[in-house]
């Protein structure tokens, strides 16, 4: 035994102690509160991703004549697939929660601010991957709702101005939805995408390491106590114990209920109500609301001062010294954001 | 929190996992228990039902099976709801603590599905029992059968034939699509139908010395006539006084909705040479269509209707009964509401019905209109809402000009100076009043009943060929070839045997036919009118091998 550690040693030139350095730096203190760790949940859901969407990839065929045949194969016949099936689908829906959540305790606690705003900028990438590879996976079932979701998800894409035509050519890879739009959402769902937010994380978790994690106060604290605690294993066990949290709930949700499947894709036929996946709600009512240009051009706007964000609370904050305006508007977005899914949820059209 | 509690924390966790994995093993376990037909029954069998599924799914394990993949098992109506008798029902008897009856009748599924009940027994469906008086019963009965059993042949060797059932082919040909008469076997050794039970109007038996004619096995079930029952005949003529079977196209046990709303479903009944429905279907562009797509035809959606459940291609259920979008989903019963021209006859007629859904046939305007409380255009249009979710409104009203056109043309070119032509000869006393013991009356028969309603059904469902060769062509081709010259034929017999007058009478009204524009090619030739066919094709499509 020790010599194949002597001859790893030779040629992996990393100390024990150099490694127990690296991975054991000192956590802030308030990431004891479990609630301040939601930033690792996301991380660990696309493991679970990664890993039941390679299994459900083995039998999925992504081609308008196989691929709902493949899904009811996955679903209904395939040794454990309505279980791997089941678990993608709610860890995509608790991945993106958990990134909203996520996003919003940063937000929340000024974590965004100086010298962190570039990875603010590199979180929103990875909120924008992660809606897009929801609403790719979405349409690779190949129901009705998800056919026509993608169908309205392409034209409204058409309405941005100038490369509006361009985008929709580029996602449905034709005018219309065709016999290459699924393989397109397949390679961009299960190879794109995936790579971008593994990338975008590297830079992510770099960044963390690089800059440290943002430093909160509590007014309970007393005034000696110690202000960090080590990452391993305190912190990793904190992890751990959410992780199994996850995979109990991933569990009983995809046995209590299951993903199912709806019917078949018809281009000839427009469902009554055409309804987004839950996370798109709110850009559907804000659709509604609006003509369609003002709608794109208005959400567009949105998303960018949300991408610059830290930049204009710090000119706010350079000229109103001690401006809390940042926590008003976030209240404001949250309520809107929260009434509008609502609003969506309740109503047909 | 200590490093402890976390690591404690962890382990029960971890062990709360695990249990949730054999929550996931036993899903799958069951899965493919189901999967191979071994796993229980997903659904609940209801308390009165249990010990029907316990016997009969050992002894008649199909039944059960069937039952447990229908909605009825689903909503948990069992064996006992649709079997149970009353007392004093002529078919209820005592079955392991049960008082059921065999026979399930429309009046029976009324307790639940009342509208259903009331739309069929209106429709023209439940009234096809009156054949067991018609002329086509009389074909099975006694031109291919015998009224009463006759004594055999000769020897058929391995089985013993003592008498033959010269009403076979009624039974199990006629019967078997419109309905037997239900009946028991006596206890003289004749059959007891509702004729001599005489139900009232919540189908029990009025006459009590019939009832205690009906004989039973060992255990007091009563014994059914082998020659009435198995019977699944649209127009059932029930012991209860209820006609029809619903089970004629919602199939016992399961009952399936996707299974009556395929075509296959009615051309059990409705193909072959006299009215060709299924064929014709097949032909059209629905039919094919529908064979492309049956996959798009979300056929086990819950209520079905067109335009909103589906769109990919109409079945024989989608134009006559189910419902769709611009009706409010609204389904019938009845086929007959959205039909505006019968062409069951040997003369087509307007579907202009009465308060009892009877076709009037007064002929004086005043008097009809009074009596018509559903007009046939109130039909098509019933039809044409049907249509206009695919059709545009011109598109539907100029075919159903070309679908009127193709049924007067037969009408008035064919089946008026036939039926005439018939009548007159059997006025005259050139032909007896029995059917079918005379060639012309097969030829006749074969005109209207066959080819007559090839092309009519060809035209209204769309099949050119059914309309054309196996319809029309065939039409002419029996008129003047056959018709004609057997009519000729009788006439001239009837001059040479000393009666002139009948003959004549016959000769004038073939003359006054053939006379009319329509038939003078047939007597006076027609090679001009050849020429100005073809000159009219080569001002259309130019010179063969020239330039238009």
């Amino acid at each position: 035994m020790s010599m194949l550690i002597g001859w790893l040693k030779e040629r992996i030139p990393v100390s024990g102690d150099r490694l127990r350095e690296m991975t054991n730096e000192p956590v802030p203190n308030h990431l004891r509160r479990w609630w301040f760790c939601l930033g690792g949940t996301p991380a660990y859901l696309f493991v679970v991703q990664v890993v039941t969407g390679i299994l459900l990839a083995f039998y999925y065929q992504p081609s308008s004549r196989t691929a709902y045949e493949s899904v009811r194969y996955i679903t209904e016949e395939a040794a454990f697939g309505w279980y791997l099936r089941g678990v993608h689908k709610w860890a995509a829906t608790l991945m993106i929660a958990a990134v909203i959540l996520h996003q919003m305790r940063v937000y929340f606690t000024g974590a965004y601010r100086k010298p962190r705003e570039i990875n603010w900028m590199v979180g929103m990438c990875l909120l924008v991957c992660t809606l897009m590879t929801g609403f790719t996976g979405y349409s690779l079932v190949f129901e009705q709702l998800s056919y026509w979701g993608a169908t309205v998800g392409a034209n409204i894409t058409e309405n941005v101005p100038v490369f509006g035509t361009l985008m929709k050519r580029m996602l449905l890879g034709g005018d219309t939805y065709n016999a290459n739009t699924l393989s397109r959402f397949f390679i961009l769902h299960a190879a794109v995408l995936p790579v971008t937010i593994v990338l975008l994380l590297g830079v992510h978790i770099t960044l963390i390491r690089l800059q440290g994690v943002t430093e909160l106060e509590f007014e309970d604290q007393e005034p000696g106590e110690q202000k960090h605690f080590n990452f391993f294993p305190d912190h990793f066990l904190t992890e751990l114990m959410i992780g199994l949290v996850l995979m109990i709930l991933l569990s009983v949700l995809a046995t209590a209920l299951p993903a199912e499947m709806g019917p078949k894709a018809d281009p000839m036929s427009t469902p009554e109500v055409i309804k987004p996946e839950w996370f798109f709600y709110v850009t559907f009512r804000w659709l509604k609301l609006f003509s369609e240009t003002t709608a794109i051009l208005s959400m567009g706007f949105i998303a960018f001062l949300m991408f610059i964000w830290p930049l204009v609370d710090g000119a706010i904050r350079k000229r109103w010294k001690g401006s809390e305006a940042s926590v008003w508007v976030g209240l404001f977005a949250v309520i809107a954001i929260v009434g509008l899914t609502v609003w969506e949820a309740f109503v047909a059209h | 929190m200590t490093l402890t509690t976390k690591k404690n924390l962890i382990a029960a966790l971890g062990g709360l996992f695990l249990v949730s994995l054999v929550l996931v093993q036993w899903r799958e376990v069951q899965r493919r228990e189901h999967e191979a037909g071994r796993g229980e029954a997903a659904i609940p069998v209801p308390a009165s039902s249990q010990a029907c599924v316990d016997c009969h799914g050992k002894g008649t394990p199909g039944i059960v099976a069937h039952w447990t993949g229908s909605t009825h098992a689903e909503k948990g109506v069992g064996c006992v709801d649709c079997h149970q008798a009353e007392k004093g029902d002529a078919d209820g008897f005592e079955h392991y603590g049960a008082h059921i009856a065999t026979i399930v009748t429309p009046l029976d599924c009324s307790r639940c599905h009342k509208t259903e009940y009331e739309e069929f027994a209106h429709s023209h469906h439940a009234q096809g029992g009156k054949i067991l008086a018609s002329l086509d019963n009389f074909l099975a009965e006694t031109v291919e059968g015998h009224r009463a059993p006759f004594n055999p042949h000769s020897p058929t060797p391995g089985m013993e034939v003592t008498q033959v059932n010269g009403m076979a082919s009624a039974f199990s040909g006629c019967q078997q699509c419109h309905g037997s008469k239900v009946g028991f076997q006596s206890t003289d050794g004749g059959v007891i139908t509702l004729d001599d039970l005489k139900p009232g109007p919540d189908g029990k038996p009025t006459v009590p010395e019939a009832v205690e004619r009906i004989k039973k096995d060992g255990t007091g079930r009563p014994l059914f006539h082998a020659s009435t029952w198995p019977n699944t005949g649209i127009g059932r003529l029930n012991l209860d006084g209820s006609k029809g079977s619903c089970s004629a196209c919602h199939s016992r046990h399961d009952f399936s909705p996707r299974r009556a709303r395929q075509p296959e479903n009615c051309g059990k009944c409705h193909l072959g040479p006299d009215h060709p429905q299924e064929e014709i279907y097949n032909e059209s562009k629905h039919g094919v269509a529908f064979r492309d797509l049956r996959e798009k035809m979300n056929l086990d959606a819950k209520e079905w209707v067109l335009g909103k459940d589906y769109s990919a291609a109409p079945t024989c259920a989608t134009c006559h009964m189910s419902g769709h979008m611009q009706n409010g989903g609204k389904v019938t019963h009845d086929p007959g509401e959205r039909i505006s021209w019968t062409n069951r006859p040997p003369i087509s007629r307007r579907m202009d019905t009465d308060e009892n859904h009877a076709i009037v046939t007064e002929t004086d305007p005043a008097k009809r209109r009074a009596l018509i409380k559903d007009t046939s255009e109130e039909k098509r249009t019933r039809m044409k809402q049907v249509c206009n979710h695919c059709h545009t409104p011109d598109y539907v009203n100029a075919f159903y000009q070309q679908y009127d056109d193709l049924v007067v043309l037969y009408n008035e070119k064919f089946a008026k100076p036939g039926q005439k032509i018939m009548d007159t000869i059997l006025k005259q006393g050139l032909r007896t009043k029995t059917e079918f013991d005379e060639e012309i009356e097969w030829t006749w028969f074969y005109l209207w009943h066959h080819e007559g309603r090839r092309a009519r059904h060809g035209a209204s469902m769309m099949a050119p060929d059914y309309t054309h060769w196996h319809g029309m062509f065939e039409v002419a081709e029996r008129f003047y070839i056959h018709l004609i010259p057997q009519a000729r034929e009788i006439a001239h017999k009837a001059t040479e045997g000393g009666k002139a007058d009948a003959g004549k009478a016959v000769d004038a009204v073939i003359d006054e036919i053939l006379a009319r524009p329509e038939h003078k090619w047939f007597s006076e030739g027609a090679e001009g009118q050849m020429d100005q066919i073809r000159k009219a094709m080569e001002q259309r499509y130019g010179k063969p091998g020239g330039a238009p």
